[in-house]
C-alpha cells in the first residue's frame, strides 16, 4: 500500500510541474492560437535567474525569487515584442517556427552563459536532512508539497481571474475573437503582451520549483516543454482545466507505467498519451472553449 | 592608418619574437605540426565530460611539444563537437577524415557513439583512441581503435568480486542505464554474479536523464536487496538517484560504475553519496604519474581532473609514444607501434597494450569518505 501511496504522490507532484507549463502554453494558446515551443526554455532561464541571483549575487532566496520573476516579466514583454509581434498578421506556423528557434537559442544562450555544469538551488522549505517527512511508508518532499500547493492556488487564481474580473475578460475576449475584440475597444495588442508577461514569470516560477528536484542546466527545459505539450493535447487547447487535469494524469500514468510496466519506456507513456488522444479525442478532455460557443 | 602601422608593427615584433624563441639552442619542435583530431562534447548532456577530456588532451599536447615534440614535429589538436549524439559523432568523425593531415583521432568516452562511429572507422584505417569502456568495442573486428581505459569485463569481474568477497553483499540488486555502456554492463556483472554464486534478485533499467527514479527504488526495497550495484552512465543521472535513494531510507550498500565519482553528481548529491563505493579507472593517488598529471593539471585549470581528462590526457602520450618509435607516421606503423607499447606509464595506470587494442587491465575501488574519493584498493584482472 506504502508503495502505491509513494508512486501516487510522487506522479501527482510531477504532474503538478507539468501542469504548471501547460498552463503558460494554453494561456498563449488562447490569446494568441499559437503554441510557444519555448515555455520549458522559460522554465529553465527562470531556475538559472534564481540561482544566478541567490548564489551568484547573494541575494535572499526569497528576494531572489522574487527580482527573477519580475526579470522574467520584462523577458515575457520582450518575447512577446521581438517574436509574436513583428509575426502577428502571418499565419501560425512562422510564430510556431520563430518559438522553437527561440528555445534552441535560449538552451545554448544558457550553455555558453551558464556552462554545461548543473547548478543546485535550495528547496523553498529547508528542512530536515531529507527535506520531507515519511508518513505512513510515504515520503512526502515538502518541495514536492510545495509544488502541488502552488499549482493549485494558480489555478484557481487564475480561473477566477479569467472568470471574475474586467481584465481577464478582456483577455478572453481577445483570445476569441481579436477583430471583434478590438471593435468593442480592446487594446488587443497589450492583451497579448500581458498575457505572455504572464505566461512568462509562470514558466519561471515552474522552474524555480523543480531546480532543486532536476537541477538547474541548459537542458532542464526541453523535456518537460514537450511533456507540458503533450498535456496540453491531451487537457483541450483552450482549457485551463484540461492543462491540470492532464497535467496530473500524465504525472500518475507515467509513474505507474514506469513501476508496473517499464522505466525504460516511462517517457513514451506521455506520448503514447497525445497519440491516443490525437486519434481518439483531438479537441482534448474539455474541449476548446471557443468551439464550444461556435 | 597610422594605427595600421602600429598593428603592423606589433606584428612584426610578434614574429620575431617567435622566430628568435624558435632558434635551434631551444630544442622547440619544427615543422608543420602532426595533427591529431579529437571528436569532443562541447554541447549537450555530456559538455560538462567534454570540456574536461579537452583539457586532459591539451595538457599531454602541451607537455609533448615542451618535450621537443615527435619526430622533431609539435603536436596540434584540431576539434569538432558532437554534440552528444551518436549522429552528432558520426558528422564529427567525417568532418575530421576529411583533414587528410590528421594522422589519428581521439575518439569519444561513450560506448554508444563509439559503437556508430565503428564501421566508419574501418573504412577510414586510422588510429582512434577512445574512452569507451564497454567490452564489445574492441572486441568486434575493428582494428582501428585502441583503448586508454580498461573495458567493463574487467569493472564487471571487480565489481562482482568485490561485492561478493569484501562487502559480503547476499541480495543484489542491478540498476543500469538502457544505453550500450549500461546494458552491457549489466550483462557483464550479472554473469560474474551468477559465476560466484549470487545471482541478482532484481535487475531494473532506466533512461539516461531520468528525473524520477521513484518506481526503480520501490522495487529495489520491495527486492530486499542488501546490495545495489549501478551502470549508469551520467554523473548527474547518479546524484539524483543518490538524493532520492536517502529520501526513500534505502540503505542498501552502494557499489557503482565510475560514474559514481564523478564531480558532477557529488556536487549535487553531497551527503547522499557518502560511503558509497565505486570503481573507476583513474584515481589521482594510484601512482607517481597520475600524481605528476594531477598537479600540472591542477596548475592549470584549479582543480583535480577526473577519469575524462586522465583518459585522454593518457591518449595523446600513448600516441606520442608510439609515433615516436614508429618508422613513420603511415597508420599502419603506427597501430604495430601503439600495440607494442608494454610497461608504459600513464595517469590511468600502466599499459600493456594486447591484440585488441586494450592498454589497461586494471580498475581501482574507492570509497566516497565525506565527499573525497578515498583509494581502496587495486585490483589487476587476469587477462584471457
Amino acid at each position: 500500500m506504502a508503495v502505491v501511496g509513494q508512486l501516487a504522490f510522487t506522479g501527482l507532484a510531477i504532474g503538478g510541474v507539468y501542469a504548471l507549463i501547460a498552463l503558460g502554453i494554453v494561456l498563449i494558446y488562447r490569446a494568441t492560437n499559437v503554441v510557444n515551443f519555448a515555455q520549458g526554455e522559460f522554465c529553465m532561464l527562470g531556475a538559472y535567474a534564481l540561482v544566478f541571483l541567490w548564489q551568484g549575487a547573494g541575494l535572499d532566496y526569497f528576494l531572489a525569487g522574487a527580482v527573477a520573476l519580475v526579470l522574467m516579466a520584462v523577458l515575457g514583454l520582450l518575447f512577446a515584442l521581438g517574436l509574436y509581434y513583428p509575426l502577428r498578421n502571418r499565419s501560425f506556423l512562422p510564430v510556431i517556427i520563430a518559438t522553437i528557434g527561440a528555445s534552441i537559442m535560449f538552451q545554448n544562450g544558457a550553455l555558453a552563459v551558464f556552462g554545461p555544469s548543473p547548478e543546485k538551488v535550495r528547496p523553498v522549505i529547508e528542512a530536515g536532512p531529507t527535506g520531507g517527512v515519511t508518513l505512513g511508508g510515504v515520503f512526502f518532499d515538502y518541495q514536492y508539497v510545495v509544488i502541488l500547493g502552488v499549482t493549485l492556488v494558480l489555478v484557481v487564481t487564475q480561473y477566477a481571474f479569467f472568470e471574475y474580473t474586467l481584465l481577464g475578460k478582456k483577455m478572453q475576449a481577445t483570445s476569441q475573437d481579436k477583430d471583434m475584440a478590438r471593435l468593442l475597444g480592446i487594446p488587443v495588442t497589450l492583451m497579448i503582451a500581458l498575457t505572455f508577461v504572464y505566461s512568462t514569470v509562470l514558466g519561471g516560477l515552474a522552474g524555480m520549483l523543480v531546480g532543486p528536484i532536476y537541477f538547474v542546466t541548459h537542458k532542464m527545459g526541453a523535456v518537460l516543454g514537450l511533456k507540458a505539450f503533450a498535456v496540453t493535447i491531451a487537457g483541450g487547447f483552450g482549457d485551463v482545466r484540461g492543462a491540470v487535469v492532464g497535467g496530473l494524469s500524465l504525472g500518475v500514468i507515467e509513474t505507474f507505467g514506469a513501476a508496473y510496466v517499464s522505466v525504460a519506456y516511462k517517457d513514451a507513456f506521455a506520448f503514447l498519451l497525445l497519440l491516443v488522444f490525437l486519434l481518439i479525442r483531438p479537441q482534448g478532455i474539455f474541449g476548446e472553449k471557443v468551439a464550444e460557443k461556435a | 592608418m597610422k594605427g595600421s602601422l602600429r598593428t603592423l608593427a606589433g606584428l612584426l615584433a610578434g614574429v620575431a619574437t617567435v622566430a628568435a624563441g624558435a632558434s635551434p639552442t631551444a630544442a622547440q619542435p619544427k615543422g608543420a605540426p602532426i595533427k591529431i583530431g579529437q571528436i569532443v562534447s562541447t554541447t549537450g548532456e555530456g559538455a560538462e565530460a567534454g570540456r574536461y577530456m579537452r583539457w586532459g588532451a591539451e595538457l599531454a599536447v602541451e607537455q609533448v611539444n615542451k618535450a621537443g615534440g615527435v619526430k622533431g614535429r609539435s603536436l596540434q589538436l584540431v576539434f569538432e563537437d558532437d554534440k552528444t549524439t551518436n549522429p552528432g559523432a558520426v558528422a564529427a568523425l567525417q568532418r575530421l577524415l576529411e583533414d587528410k593531415e590528421i594522422a589519428a583521432i581521439l575518439g569519444p568516452i561513450r560506448s554508444t557513439q563509439i559503437q556508430a562511429l565503428l564501421p566508419t572507422i574501418n573504412e577510414a584505417g586510422l588510429p582512434v583512441m577512445i574512452g569507451g569502456s564497454n567490452y564489445g568495442l574492441t572486441h568486434s573486428g575493428c582494428r582501428w581503435v585502441f583503448r586508454t581505459r580498461p573495458h567493463d569485463g574487467f569493472s564487471a569481474k571487480v565489481i562482482a568480486k568485490f561485492a561478493v568477497d569484501d562487502l559480503k553483499f547476499q541480495k543484489v540488486a542491478v540498476i543500469h542505464s538502457t544505453d550500450a555502456f549500461g546494458s552491457g554492463g549489466r550483462d557483464l556483472v550479472v554473469q560474474e554474479l551468477r559465476t560466484l554464486g549470487h545471482p541478482p534478485v532484481l535487475v531494473q533499467a532506466y533512461n539516461n536523464g531520468e528525473k524520477d527514479f521513484t518506481a526503480v527504488l520501490t522495487a529495489v526495497r520491495q527486492s530486499g536487496a542488501d546490495g545495489l550495484i549501478t551502470y549508469m552512465t551520467f554523473s548527474t543521472d547518479v546524484g539524483i538517484m543518490a538524493k532520492q535513494i536517502k529520501q526513500l531510507g534505502i540503505k542498501a550498500t552502494w557499489l557503482g560504475s565510475p560514474s559514481i565519482t564523478a564531480i558532477d553528481g557529488r556536487k549535487l548529491a553531497g551527503d547522499a553519496l557518502y560511503g558509497t563505493y565505486g570503481v573507476t579507472d583513474f584515481h589521482v593517488d594510484a601512482s607517481a604519474k597520475s600524481r605528476e598529471f594531477a598537479a600540472a593539471y591542477k596548475a592549470e585549470h584549479g582543480n583535480a581532473p577526473d577519469l575524462y581528462a586522465a583518459a585522454f590526457y593518457d591518449a595523446v602520450l600513448v600516441l606520442a609514444e608510439a609515433m615516436k618509435k614508429a618508422p613513420d607516421l603511415r597508420p599502419d606503423s603506427v597501430r604495430t607501434a601503439i600495440l607494442g607499447i608494454r610497461n608504459f606509464w600513464g595517469s590511468e595506470f600502466l599499459y600493456n597494450f594486447d591484440e585488441n587494442g586494450d592498454g589497461l587491465d586494471h580498475y581501482h575501488i574507492v570509497r566516497n569518505e565525506n565527499d573525497t574519493i578515498k583509494l581502496f584498493k587495486t585490483i589487476r584482472v587476469p587477462r584471457s
